[in-house]
């Protein structure tokens, strides 16, 4: 069971795939896969599942899940939208929007770390309710126009001038910030150690002086900042919001979070293995795309290769003496 | 013609022979005892006649057939029965489920469940144990430990025609039990000698073996020895045997000087199960918490580190209530729980990460960011003087043998210095030289002026080791008497509430 062969396939299988995946691409679309500029354009159209991905990676190291955060993304977007049809400030809209994904994170929190309701069933009926809430305030149409300020729309449609003609994109720019701070807090923080205790045994950890509850708590906060964010993210990007745009992002996120666990040494997630994950993601979406291979194949193909790498990881995963 | 007999078993993982040498033989109605430290190869022996993993080579012979088993249900139908030291069952299912789990329910109409004859079978299989106390119907999950246990042993028992069970090996049985429970056990094993049964019993309980085994098998580096007829065994014959090493018994118990300072001052506490109990621990002091099952010793050290809910704790002269194990580990105590797999390790996690968990705060720059040198440093210094065997601060939890877990348990208590060490089952499952280890490592801990409390079920550890000795009996703390002069029989009856002193 302990053959240097499945152990080199169990750690690096992904990555193998992966590899295969661009070789492929390469192939078939010498022209247009490995540029740079769709490279770029690779990771701009991947930056909100990155910030998505990166804080829902700081849940699922405490071993929990936020189901809520595609719902609160499109939630955060159309409250932007309200505060700048209402006359307010990009600056207002964007604070309105961040604190309206801390306080629906931090309920999910207090849900799970202080009623004690299961993560699934807690963050679940949150999805629902943030949902709704952003069909109800947008009356369920797309809100945009003249009020969504010049300012808001351009940022996702700029970047850092890289010369031959290309640029690095803001929105990648922001993506890689989250995600640097994110590992920044889970790998050389305290509070990031304590969160992989829990993530490993919460009742040893608590029983070894972990504020467990706090933790709890304040993570899920994080990933409904993590959520708001990519919810502007993406009302910049298209310069309006609608209450079903984010819905793609939580299961992708949880996928690339998933990806990346079976790249990792006791297979915890962590968030350098993540983005991997998100590159896989959003490497296979493009190629496929740019062969006309058509959305639901995708979308089929896509939880293929997640089932067949956690099954690869798996092997031989199993604990004896 | 023997039962059971295994000649010159060999198995290899990966590299690292983990049996070399092992042969045994067990005859009809006798209790034969495997005894070993950690890693000697008694787990693995155990595997190979379950049908776990194949033996690279030997021999095992059932009732003069050869036998090769090479799963489960191999061993299942030559007779072998299994109980393990890990609790299996399944805790949400009733105890006649549970007795009859992984083989056929009786059925009626044509495959439905027989619900009624399953609970009729299950009664009768608990009665065979006088252990008519547990009602078939009953949800495992609520009952005792010790009850679990006989439950499982009671699956083992269940009549099966074409398979009658004939050798038990028992794993370490009596480690989760209470005395009552152990001797409740005991009397299952001569029930079961009478019937002419075979018995592997597997334990570290020198003092347990002595009483009830036939004969004797120890397992030192995988390689076993001619077993010895227990008639002529004696304690310390068998430690060296076991570890090599001739004298392992320490010092004498470490002098208690009465105008040391009150470390830890008890009053009137009140918690889960527990009722106004109030003593005081002097600095250098090793105080026992003794008791019959579920007397409350593990509630107590679990009310001081945050449980408790009224009375008051004065630790040096300073009133703290801790609100949570959290502020317990910041004011100075440290606790080492019963269960190190479930409530002590993070075991996917290094020795390093394990040991500076509760000492994050002190072992991090600006009480915020990780400083990774200081907790190895750490690690390695407070490794080395728990005598920890490993690879490095690095190495995994779960690479490690269960000594070696438990002194990481311990590692983690005393890298913070701590004044008052709350100390739950320290040696439970763990090796002699290990116990050996933990026991000097606390008796130097106490020297050093730390408070220790210890709560265990084994008497000799408690004389051994403390100065006094509390008794507590449902949750109420009947007396405290001064370990000195006490003997273990002395201490039981005690227990039992004798008041003679």
């Amino acid at each position: 069971m302990n053959s240097p062969a499945i152990a080199f396939v169990r750690r690096h299988g992904t990555l193998i795939g992966v590899a295969l995946v661009v070789v492929y691409f390469w192939l078939h679309l010498p022209a247009t896969f490995l540029t740079g500029r769709n490279l770029l354009n690779i990771s701009q159209q991947m930056s909100m599942l990155t910030v998505v991905a990166s804080t829902m990676t700081v849940v699922m190291a405490m071993g929990d899940f936020d189901l809520s955060v595609g719902s609160m993304a499109s939630l955060a977007g159309v409250v932007a939208a309200l505060v700048f049809l209402a006359g307010g400030s990009t600056a207002v809209a964007i604070g309105v929007a961040l604190s309206a994904g801390l306080v629906g994170g931090l309920l999910n929190g207090f849900l799970v770390a202080y009623v004690g309701i299961l993560p699934f069933i807690g963050t679940l009926g949150a999805m629902t309710v943030y949902g709704g809430l952003a069909f109800w305030l947008s009356g369920g149409k797309t809100l945009f126009g003249s009020a969504i300020p010049h300012g808001f729309s351009d940022f996702a449609r700029s970047g850092i001038p890289l010369g031959f003609d290309l640029t690095f994109p803001n929105l990648t720019l922001l993506a890689l910030l989250s995600a640097a701070l994110v590992w920044v807090f889970l790998e050389q923080t305290v509070a990031g150690r304590r969160l992989y205790a829990i993530g490993d045994n919460a009742e040893a950890a608590r029983l070894a002086g972990v504020p467990v509850r706090p933790l709890r708590f304040a993570s899920f906060g994080l990933a409904g900042v993590g959520a708001a964010l990519a919810g502007l993210m993406y009302a910049s990007r298209v310069a309006s919001a609608n209450p079903t745009q984010g819905s793609g992002l939580m299961l992708d996120a949880i996928a690339a979070v998933f990806l990346g666990q079976t790249m990792t040494e006791e297979g915890e997630p962590r968030v350098l293995a993540t983005l991997a994950g998100v590159l896989i993601i959003g490497v296979l979406g493009n190629g496929l795309t740019q062969m006309n291979v058509d959305s639901y194949v995708r979308d089929m193909l896509t939880g293929a290769i997640v089932i067949a790498a956690v099954a690869t990881s798996s092997l031989g995963r199993r604990r004896g003496e | 013609m023997s039962l059971l007999s295994v000649a010159r078993l060999a198995k290899t993982y990966g590299g690292a022979a983990a049996l070399r040498d092992a042969s045994l033989t067990i005859e009809a109605g006798e209790v034969h005892a495997l005894m070993g430290e950690n890693g000697a190869g008694k787990s693995t022996l155990i595997r190979i006649l379950a049908g776990v993993v194949q033996a690279d080579s030997g021999e095992i012979t059932v009732a003069g057939e050869p036998a090769s088993i090479a799963n489960a249900r191999d061993a299942y139908r030559l007779g072998l029965r299994f109980l393990h030291q890990e609790l299996n069952v399944a805790s949400r299912l009733s105890v006649a489920e549970n007795i009859f789990l992984g083989r056929a329910y009786p059925t009626r109409w044509g495959g439905l469940v027989d619900w009624a004859a399953l609970r009729d079978r299950a009664s009768a299989a608990l009665a065979a144990l006088s252990a008519s106390h547990i009602a078939p119907e009953t949800i495992v999950g609520r009952l005792a430990v010790g009850d679990r246990m006989i439950v499982k042993i009671a699956s083992t028992f269940v009549d099966d025609a074409s398979a009658p069970g004939r050798i038990f090996v028992m794993d370490e049985p009596t480690a989760a039990l209470t005395s009552e429970e152990s001797e409740r056990l005991f009397r299952i094993l001569d029930e079961l000698q009478r019937r002419r049964a075979g018995v592997l019993y597997v334990s570290h309980r020198i003092e347990e073996v002595l009483r009830i085994s036939n004969r004797i098998t120890v397992l030192r580096d995988g390689v076993s020895q001619p077993p010895i007829a227990t008639a002529e065994a004696t304690r310390e014959m068998l430690i060296e045997r076991m570890t090599g090493r001739t004298r392992l018994e320490a010092a004498a118990r470490p002098r208690q000087s009465t105008n040391a300072r009150v470390a830890l001052s008890v009053d009137r506490l009140t918690g889960k199960g527990l009722e106004e109990i109030s003593f005081d621990v002097r600095e250098g002091e090793i105080l026992g918490l003794a008791g019959l099952g579920d007397a409350g010793g593990d509630r107590l050290l679990r009310a001081l580190m945050g449980a408790m809910t009224g009375g008051s704790v004065t630790i040096a002269g300073e009133g703290v209530r801790p609100r949570g194990p959290a502020e317990g580990w910041r004011r100075g105590l440290a606790y080492v729980p019963r269960e190190r797999r479930s409530e002590g390790l993070l075991l996917s996690q290094s020795i390093s990460d394990n040991v500076a968990l509760p000492h994050l705060n002190r072992l991090s720059h600006l009480r915020l960011f990780l400083n990774r040198l200081a907790e190895r440093a750490e690690t390695a210094a407070v490794g080395r003087r728990v005598r920890l065997r490993a690879t490095g601060p690095r190495q995994r939890a779960w690479r490690l043998s269960g000594g070696n877990q438990q002194k990481v348990m311990f590692a983690r208590a005393v890298a913070g210095a701590p004044r008052l060490l709350l100390l739950d089952e320290p040696t439970r499952g763990v090796d002699v030289a290990a116990r050996f280890d933990i026991h000097a490592l606390l008796r130097e801990i106490a020297a050093a002026g730390a408070a220790v409390v210890i709560a265990s079920s084994d008497r000799e550890e408690l004389l051994a080791l403390c100065s006094r000795i509390a008794i507590l009996t449902d949750g109420r703390l009947s007396r405290i008497v001064p370990a000195e002069g006490l003997t273990a029989a002395r201490l039981l009856a005690l227990c039992y509430g004798d008041d003679r002193v």
